[in-house]
């Protein structure tokens, strides 16, 4: 079977990717190579004592000084997911909505192509999207054993995957989002919006005792926000971040199928 | 019975209330080259649109091939190629990317006829499509949409931004694809090209289509101008009276009528009257196009 959709979109993409991957990979490096002038440094701690909601706010918790709570206060509870999310919530809302804008997408969908297979080459590659910037990250963090910096095996891998995961279930969402409305703004601002509040809720549940509850309503939470990087990704965590991602791209298979293409 | 390449019956879709298409008609046979003129807006691109599976209809029926354009998509596509009014290519990419990707996902493995379409159309296939002119582009989407050598070619204002040469070079693509028993549905603002190339002819305004008819039969009724010249003022009254005949002007022993079918029982009113002088004018079918435009839908022009 052959898949010139997505290789067609990854060649158009390569640019942003090779930039965000290129871009996160020396920020990853900063970070961890700064961790041994801040491991000692027990004031840091104060910042997240109390259980401060603006700390909370940045996703950090807990003491700042131990490898995992730098990792997850200065990656993987915000930036990394944040890059990620750029990426997969910006093709998601460009490859169907956006391509359809620009006329592009017709050219395809006049092709011996059914819209299925459009839908599900575009999901491959928007999920391709967040692999790379990741994998990077992942790699670097794992260099920092160099730098005094060393968290279980399973839980750097579990929360990359969480992360993954994290990333192409809101790709998934802006492209459904996308196919029902036909609008990139309306794709990328939706999903952004909701991404947002999904990260609010996930970050601030552990220090709001009312959000508490709320946290499972966050893929954030299933991803990155329960102690995945020490413990890893937990099965049913991913079975909930694979599920919802699997639910809105068989939404979005049906609403693409009612789409009228430019 | 020869089975139509193309049948769309009673074909509806609306945006809003005043856009879109209704109630529209036609069929069109293996090996025609049929037209589809209409002002701007009309809906040509809203039909040619449906009939790719594009748009989803409100109501109607379509077959391609005798297939479900929506259902059979995939079968249908195979054998259609298609260049869209407003060709939108990605700008990044080489045209000759363009051709390659495309040629791969429609599993074209004979290059010949896509080289040999490069070379006749002079397409530049090495530099990315944004820095290329409309013609340019255009180029690329003529050898996009032939070089697979598709049984139906629908072209939507084909020849945008071509020069004369290129033109004339298209003009005589067509003649080769139909003479290949292939067939063309062609939208076009272009009359004298639509008169040079096409066998039967719908226009469409506001969403329905108006006439559907050849080029022949649209020419027969198409009116023509007469005028006599007489040693004397002669009465109107007996050339009013005639069948598809209109006085439209008469003084001084000059009268010029409007004829539409046969001139035969004008010129026999006329030759007892012993007539000194006459001209003709033949049938202007731009005129005849531009009336049918301006005309309300349903009504004869």
């Amino acid at each position: 079977m052959s898949n010139d959709v997505a290789l067609l979109d990854l060649r158009l993409r390569r640019r942003s990717m090779i930039g965000y991957t290129v871009g996160m990979a020396v920020y990853a490096f900063v970070i961890v190579a700064l961790y041994p002038s801040f491991r000692n440094d027990t004031s840091l701690n104060q910042f997240t004592e109390n259980g401060s909601t603006v700390a909370a706010l940045f996703g950090a918790n807990g003491p700042l000084t131990t490898p995992a709570g730098w990792l997850n206060a200065n990656m993987y509870a915000n930036f990394v997911p944040l890059v990620v999310l750029l990426l997969t919530i910006g093709y998601g809302g460009s490859c169907l909505a956006g391509q359809d804008e620009d006329g592009t997408l017709g050219l395809v969908a006049t092709l011996p192509l059914s819209r299925r297979r459009i839908v599900l080459e575009k999901t491959a590659t928007m999920s391709l999207q967040a692999v790379p910037v990741c994998l990077v990250t992942m790699l670097c963090v794992l260099l920092g054993q160099g730098f005094d910096l060393t968290v279980p095996l399973t839980g750097l891998v579990g929360v990359t995957i969480g992360t993954v995961l994290l990333g192409i279930e809101f790709g998934a969402l802006a492209m459904l989002i996308g196919a029902v409305t036909g609008s990139r703004g309306a794709a990328v601002g939706l999903a952004s919006t909701i991404a947002a509040a999904a990260y609010l809720i996930s970050s601030l549940a552990p220090v709001v005792p009312w959000l508490h509850p709320a946290r499972f309503a966050s893929p954030f939470f299933y991803a990155v926000g329960d102690g995945q990087l020490t413990d890893g990704l937990s099965v049913p965590d991913a079975a909930v971040l694979l599920a919802v991602a699997a639910a809105l791209t068989g939404a979005c298979l049906a609403a693409f199928d009612h789409l009228d293409v430019h | 019975m020869t089975t139509p390449v193309v049948v769309v019956d009673g074909l509806t879709k609306r945006f809003g209330v005043r856009r879109g298409v209704s109630n529209v008609s036609f069929e069109i046979m293996p090996g025609e080259v049929f037209g589809f003129l209409g002002p701007n807006g009309a809906g040509k691109s809203t039909t040619i649109r449906l009939l790719l599976g594009l748009y989803r209809p409100d109501a109607g029926r379509m077959q391609v091939f005798g297939l479900d354009p929506i259902g059979d998509g995939v079968a249908v596509r195979r054998r259609v190629g298609y260049l869209p009014g407003e060709l939108a290519l990605y700008p990044r990419l080489t045209g000759r990317q363009h051709l390659d990707r495309f040629a791969h996902v429609r599993g074209l493995s004979d290059l010949g006829l896509r080289d040999e379409l490069v070379e006749r159309f002079s397409a530049e296939l090495d530099r990315p499509v944004r820095a290329l002119s409309k013609g340019n582009r255009q180029k690329i989407g003529l050898v996009l949409a032939f070089m697979h050598r598709p049984d139906l070619l629908v072209l939507d204002e084909p020849t945008s931004g071509l020069d004369p040469l290129l033109q004339d070079e298209f003009q005589n693509l067509i003649r080769e694809t139909v003479a290949d028993g292939r067939t063309v549905f062609l939208s076009s603002h272009e009359l004298d090209e639509v008169q040079r190339l096409v066998d039967r002819l719908a226009i469409i305004k506001d969403g329905s289509i108006v006439v559907t008819d050849t080029v022949e039969g649209l020419r027969r009724a198409a009116p023509r101008t007469i005028q006599f010249r007489f040693a004397a003022a002669v009465d109107p009254a007996p050339f009013a009276a005639l069948d598809r005949v209109r006085v439209l002007h008469c003084a001084d022993g000059r009268i010029s009528l409007s004829v539409t079918g046969s001139v035969a029982p004008l010129l026999r009113a006329a030759a007892v009257l012993d007539p000194v002088d006459v001209t003709a004018r033949p049938a202007d079918l731009d005129e005849l196009f531009l009336s049918y435009y301006r005309a309300t839908p349903g009504d004869a022009p």
